[in-house]
């Protein structure tokens, strides 16, 4: 993992579609630096940099490296989430400690990859899906499932995604039209080649990631991007 | 007085009594040692090492982070994972290949890794360490690195991995190196202990290799006391060798923290029960091998320093050739490698065997002159107490390293070796040649 720094940022915007969900955008005077799928701490409380980290949350980041500012996006989850929505506005500092984690930088085969994502699960796949290293991946796949389209948040993303890799294939379910995602249908789609990586609330990753494991898929094919 | 305008005025006269105590040593001929090698610091490393310690934060801390920070911005390495010595940098750096994360990649015992027997032991006991075989490759003179036409015949289907230092700074020879890596399909840990700033091709010496170490010993480019530091690119290999370094642990918390990955309480490892704290799951037989923030903090300063440093050692090098020059007749001069630009570790010397003198008469006289000389750390290593016995395999004959054991001493290059030191030398130098 890439050296973790502190980061004292500022919040640049806030943007709130929908009630529970929130899209936040940071800045900091120093440069922020992680790969594609890695994800954050962010903390709300004081910190003088020297000594206990404050309590904070992991979130992914939404925005590819090679931006200078950080988005995230979070739905309103828990204490923590419902504490940082209230306590956030434009031009707070807080502070972020980063890169973690490492989705996309395991080793894993860059073609037959299939994305699936549900609700704001669908971040730490937008920074690798706007970053010049995604061209590389070969007929990638996505399923996204999100609760109705005006949910669908990330079209200017996903837009861009198809000028990096045109060979892309996206396939939005909304749930109030097409139902939940069916992991069973995809694997019917994909089968066993594939690498599957699977991002949104815990139940859903929990049981498709039980479903690829009782068809004997090996597990280094399923990564997961969860928390609790 | 609240704590912080404590600090403050600590601080202020930290700098005063770097001053008083550190800032006007003199050098007097024949009273005071010509070390080969030691720290040269001034009121920066002093300030903040007090004010680390006024963190009393102790273990990692923002110190740590910013040392990190600045070797991986200096040699464009992403991942820069601090240690409590050069040697436990290459112990951490040789084990994480052994670990099963890495699958049919990773070293297994028996497998065969090329070095060299001229060398420092901890470029090699990682190895034997490790339950695998080195294979010694002599080395070329006057470069003293490995000689590429002996270590490709060296090459077996066992062999797995090559494991070499910038020998007192100068390059090998890398591209052949790694042009012999890829052939073969080898893993590459460059010991950048001694060649911390050396350049090959206009590049940094440490950022070829798969992964490399750099030493941070008082005798080095720069200290930081004891310690080291292990870099690579690969993510996958960081998170390893950041594993081998904190006692083999899973969890990737820095000390103090707590649930980083935010899956604590909620993953299944070998056959403990779900959930079980990640704190407390191994996933490598590991080592506890931590830089504290005292330490980090001197880095933090010495590196600033770093190109100064280099420049210094580099300056020092040339004057030596200057006055070596003289006695080409019975000495072996110094060549840098090819394309190579070294930040000096020392300068190396090697007394020809039709000399009217032998090495250690020239070491003894320089000694008890009170310049210190040192040989090329264990000559021919196989010859070492600790190596008999133990498995390994000779490419062809390692006639150099034995030539260098008995006939090689080096002097000191570094940043404190000022020119008055130099003149000192010599005369001296010229003073016992002229016997002869």
């Amino acid at each position: 993992m890439a050296i973790v720094k502190k980061y004292k940022a500022k919040v640049e915007e806030i943007k709130n579609p929908f009630p529970d969900i929130y899209t936040v955008t940071f800045s900091s005077d120093k440069r922020f630096q992680f790969l594609p799928g890695q994800f954050l701490h962010l903390a709300l409380d004081e910190y003088d940099g020297i000594g206990q980290w404050p309590e904070s949350r992991c979130f992914s980041m939404q925005s590819s490296p090679i931006e200078p500012q950080i988005t995230i996006t979070f739905s309103i989850k828990g204490r923590f989430t419902k504490r940082i929505a209230d306590k956030l506005y434009e031009g707070k500092e807080v502070w972020l400690k980063l890169p973690y984690g490492d989705l996309f930088s395991q080793a894993h085969s860059l073609n037959n990859c299939v994305f699936i994502a549900g609700g704001t699960g669908i971040t730490p796949y937008l920074s690798l899906f706007t970053d010049g290293s995604f061209a590389k991946y070969v007929k990638p796949v996505l399923y996204f499932g999100a609760r109705s389209q005006q949910y669908n948040i990330y079209n200017k993303e996903l837009e861009k995604t198809k000028i990096i890799n045109y060979g892309i294939s996206i396939k939005t379910f909304y749930e109030n039209i097409d139902g939940f995602l069916k992991i069973e249908e995809i694997f019917n789609d994909y089968g066993n080649l594939a690498t599957y990586f699977i991002s949104g609330p815990p139940l859903m990753i929990k049981s498709f990631k039980n479903f690829l494991l009782s068809k004997e898929l090996e597990e280094k094919k399923i990564r997961t991007d969860e928390w609790e | 007085m609240n704590h912080k305008e404590i600090r403050k005025q600590i601080l202020g006269l930290t700098t005063q009594y770097y001053t008083e105590r550190f800032a006007n040593e003199k050098f007097e001929k024949g009273k005071t040692r010509v070390n080969y090698a030691g720290r040269v610091f001034d009121e920066k490393e002093l300030v903040n090492l007090v004010d680390a310690a006024l963190d009393f934060w102790l273990t990692e801390g923002r110190y740590s982070e910013a040392f990190a920070e600045k070797i991986s911005e200096l040699l464009g390495i992403s991942n820069v994972i601090l240690v409590n010595s050069g040697s436990s940098a290459n112990l951490a750096a040789f084990s994480a290949l052994t670990s099963e994360k890495l699958g049919d990649k990773r070293l297994k015992p028996g497998d065969e890794v090329i070095s060299a027997a001229a060398s420092f032991p901890s470029t090699v006991t990682p190895i034997i360490q490790n339950n695998m075989i080195p294979v010694f490759v002599d080395v070329d003179i006057p470069t003293y690195n490995i000689d590429i036409n002996m270590m490709e015949k060296a090459i077996s289907e066992k062999t797995r991995c090559i494991f070499l230092a910038h020998t007192l700074g100068n390059p090998f020879d890398i591209n052949a190196v790694m042009k012999l890596a890829k052939e073969y399909n080898l893993w590459v840990i460059e010991d950048n202990c001694d060649a911390f700033g050396s350049k090959y091709r206009g590049k940094y010496t440490g950022t070829f290799g798969h992964i490399s170490t750099i030493s941070f010993y008082p005798a080095h480019h720069i200290t930081t006391g004891e310690g080291g530091a292990v870099l690579t690119n690969d993510e996958q290999l960081a998170k390893i060798i950041k594993s081998f370094r904190d006692w083999g642990r899973d969890c990737y918390c820095a000390g103090g923290e707590n649930n980083t990955c935010g899956k604590r309480f909620s993953q299944q490892f070998g056959t403990l029960p779900f959930g079980y704290d990640h704190k407390y799951v191994y996933s490598e037989i590991g080592y506890n091998l931590k830089m504290t923030d005292m330490q980090a903090a001197i880095g933090a300063a010495q590196i600033d320093k770093l190109p100064m440093f280099c420049k210094k050692r580099k300056e020092n090098f040339n004057r030596y050739n200057q006055i070596f020059e003289k006695y080409s007749d019975f000495l072996i001069l110094p060549e840098a490698t090819e394309h190579s630009d070294p930040a000096w570790f020392s300068y190396i010397v090697s007394v020809k065997e039709d000399a009217p003198f032998k090495r250690d008469q020239i070491a003894k006289y320089l000694n008890d002159n009170l310049i210190e000389t040192r040989n090329l750390f264990g000559g021919n290593i196989v010859r070492q107490p600790a190596f008999i016995g133990k498995d390994f395999r000779i490419a062809e004959h390692l006639n150099n390293s034995d030539y260098i054991m008995n006939n090689t001493f080096f002097l000191g290059t570094y940043p404190g070796i000022t020119r008055e030191k130099l003149d000192y030398f010599e005369s001296t130098l010229d003073n016992f040649i002229r016997k002869y």
